[in-house]
């Protein structure tokens, strides 16, 4: 499988920008994030750094934080405390944040969520032509060019102008990676990209992802996927009860996990 | 068969009746639904006076009969010296009642998008302007449909009570006739399948909505 | 006398609807037919258009209504139809997995539908019902225009006394009293509510 991957890398990578120009990589880290719900502790001082060009993939039992942790980052959950380093911009979300830092930010970073949330009453193209007009300002022809050139890439163009409740989920969320990577992101998230997917429509969209892990895009995966977080990430990051408990060589890992609560979850996951 | 024919003689009478009540119903309906979304928004909003007002404007315009807002606007109003047209109060007080129910609507539909959509909107980096107007409204306006049909067809019925002000709708023709011959028997049900031909065939059409959007949900 | 209008309208409503929604959701296509073309009349046509025809359409022999029982049959009949159309989207409420289990289980149909399907509507349908109750105390103010002596009718006729400039206050007060009177059934329906709630699920 993993060797697979340099047949993977084709002429032109999914995250050009244009004229063969790749979108700049950037790492991010973060710093003792803590957050909780009234007297709820969701993540407990977590801190990651996670290097430009690599895969991190997150994982971990439910209700681990994981998810939390992740829409942390792009401040879809506020942190109480801690700071977030991403490319030249510093914010600590414990305090408050301009609009102008929260809108760089988000520029920033590209997110993809486990039940797509593609706008319902827009077509494909226009979901993913709207936000760039909107964010990075660019005209309808230009956002366009730029959306089918996407479609293409993910295999959907003749879908362009159906709307999502037309398309099966595994289009719907290869046209929301698509929609991420129209704002030329630096760094891309996926909240449990696969979750809500069938088995065999969920190789489609985890094929994309590998074709952007190849293409070096700084990529956090919150993910089931084992498979997955073994052959293709760089870093595998274990969460439960609130914190890291191990973080390293994915291989290295899976094989010989450090901790004992480690050696449960993967039991668990992998020996059924 | 003697009915129909004495039905045919009311009919022009009848139909300029008609024609006021279904003016005011269009009056109440097309300022209502703007000040409905207003209303929906201040109930909504973070500031505690603005949401206090809001909230107040709608609970009175659904909590008091129309009847009474009638009287309020036509009756109450003129001893401060503000004397309306007995069928502008009557659109005033239809337009506020119009604009408090579709503002319950339309505040439950903005409330029923997904709460994705707008984390979604976040995430992309849309402004907030951006992300109501563009994102959630069209969405929400959306599964208010049948909910803002139903307002329509509560105020077209409603402007039967603008009989009480004296205002020369349907009701009041259908009293005018009668009161002539005492024909009531007749002339109210006319009156009557006059009103119901239009709001069964409304409702009928609001249901099939209603069902073909629970079918694309 | 509004509560009095409101209440007696509402048991006329609330047992007379019960038949309607049965015919309405029957399977026989004519009685469906039948039960919601006249519910769709009832509904189509404006209380007052019912209040006048009744007070003043009706006379047979010596026999005319008067104001209350006018009041009180018109607002019933309406009631009727309303009611019967919450129940039946009440009992469509009930999940299609509920009636097949219990033709598994192989209970009768009656047992089926008393002990199965109406407890389970029954809650569906609440909160409906008590908005419906205080949208009818509401409409029961049509009355006054047929000289029922109910709160409305009082306010205009202290108004008509008291032409002052306070002239504004009757309507004032009056809505104020609905909005009051409407309080309470709120409140039962959302403790009613939370009891059943808790009754299913805990």
């Amino acid at each position: 499988m993993f060797h697979l991957l340099t047949t993977w890398k084709i002429t032109m990578p999914l995250s050009e920008i244009a004229d063969g120009r790749i979108a700049p990589r950037f790492g991010i880290k973060l710093d003792n994030i803590s957050k909780h719900y009234g007297d709820h502790v969701v993540l407990d001082d977590v801190s990651l750094h996670v290097q430009p060009g690599t895969v991190t993939a997150l994982i971990g039992p439910s209700g681990a934080g994981k998810s939390t942790f992740l829409r942390c980052i792009n401040l879809l959950e506020r942190p109480d405390s801690g700071t977030i380093q991403v490319a030249q911009h510093t914010i600590e979300p414990g305090k408050d944040v301009s609009s102008r830092d929260l809108a760089a930010l988000r520029r920033t970073v590209g997110m993809v969520f486990q039940s797509f949330n593609l706008f319902p009453h827009m077509s494909a193209l226009k979901n993913i032509s709207f936000p760039q007009q909107k964010v990075l300002g660019r005209s309808k022809e230009e956002a366009d060019e730029r959306s089918m050139q996407l479609l293409e890439r993910v295999g959907l163009k003749e879908k362009a102008s159906q709307h999502p409740g037309r398309c099966s989920g595994g289009q719907q969320q290869r046209i929301a990676i698509a929609r991420a990577l129209a704002l030329d992101p630096g760094i891309m998230l996926f909240d449990e990209p696969t979750s809500a997917l069938d088995p065999e429509v969920g190789l489609e969209v985890l094929a994309v992802m590998r074709e952007l892990a190849a293409d070096g895009m700084t990529m956090i995966v919150v993910t089931h996927e084992m498979q997955f977080a073994r052959d293709v990430s760089d870093t595998l990051v274990v969460m439960a009860d609130c914190k890291i408990i191990e973080q390293g060589d994915p291989r290295a890992i899976m094989s010989d996990p450090q901790e004992a609560r480690t050696r449960r979850f993967l039991r668990a996951v992998l020996e059924r | 068969m003697t009915w129909l024919t004495e039905w045919a003689g009311y009919l022009p009478q009848m139909m300029s009746g008609l024609g006021a009540s279904l003016l005011i119903a269009g009056i109440s309906i097309f300022f209502g639904y703007p000040l409905g979304l207003a209303l929906s928004l201040m109930v909504t909003a973070k500031n505690l006076a603005v949401r206090t007002l809001g909230l107040a404007v709608v609970e009175i315009g659904r909590g008091a009969p129309a009847l009474v807002i009638l009287y309020l606007f036509y009756y109450g109003l003129p001893k401060f010296g503000i004397a309306f047209e007995s069928i502008t109060a009557a659109c005033l007080a239809l337009t506020w009642n119009s604009a408090a129910y579709s503002s319950e609507i339309m505040r439950a539909g903005l409330q029923s998008v997904a709460r994705g959509q707008l984390e979604a909107s976040n995430a992309l980096g849309l402004s907030q302007r951006d992300t109501f107007f563009r994102v959630i409204m069209p969405q929400g306006m959306r599964s208010a449909i049948p909910g803002l049909m139903g307002v329509a067809i509560q105020m077209f019925q409603g402007t039967s009570l603008a009989y009480a002000i004296a205002v020369p709708e349907l009701m009041k023709s259908a009293y005018n006739i009668g009161s002539q011959d005492f024909n009531y028997l007749q002339i109210f049900t006319l009156a009557g399948l006059c009103y119901a031909a239009i709001s069964m065939p409304a409702t009928w059409i609001t249901v099939f909505f209603e069902k073909r959007m629970a079918r694309h949900a | 006398m509004t509560i009095m209008l409101t209440l007696s309208a509402f048991a006329i409503g609330i047992v007379g609807a019960v038949p309607l929604a049965v015919g309405l959701s029957s399977s026989n296509i004519l009685v469906r037919l039948a039960t919601r073309l006249f519910v769709d009349l009832v509904r189509g046509v404006p209380i007052i258009v019912w209040l006048f025809l009744l007070k003043f359409g009706i006379q047979i022999g010596t026999f005319k209504f008067n104001p209350v029982a006018a009041a009180v049959v018109g607002l019933g009949v309406v009631s009727i139809a309303y009611l019967a159309e919450i129940y039946r989207g009440g009992l469509q409420g009930v999940p299609r997995g509920q009636g097949e289990a219990a033709n598994a289980l192989g209970l009768t149909r009656g047992t089926t539908f008393y002990r199965v399907m109406v407890p389970q509507a029954f809650r569906i349908v609440s909160p409906s019902i008590a908005t419906y109750l205080t949208g009818l105390l509401k409409d029961s103010s049509i009355a006054s225009t047929i000289i029922v002596t109910e709160m409305v009718f009082q306010s205009q006729a202290f108004a008509r006394q008291h032409p002052s400039v306070e002239g504004i206050l009757p309507y004032i007060i009056v809505g104020i009293l609905y909005i009051v009177l409407s309080l309470p059934v709120a409140y039962l329906s959302r403790r009613l509510d939370s009891r059943m709630r808790k009754a299913v699920y805990a």
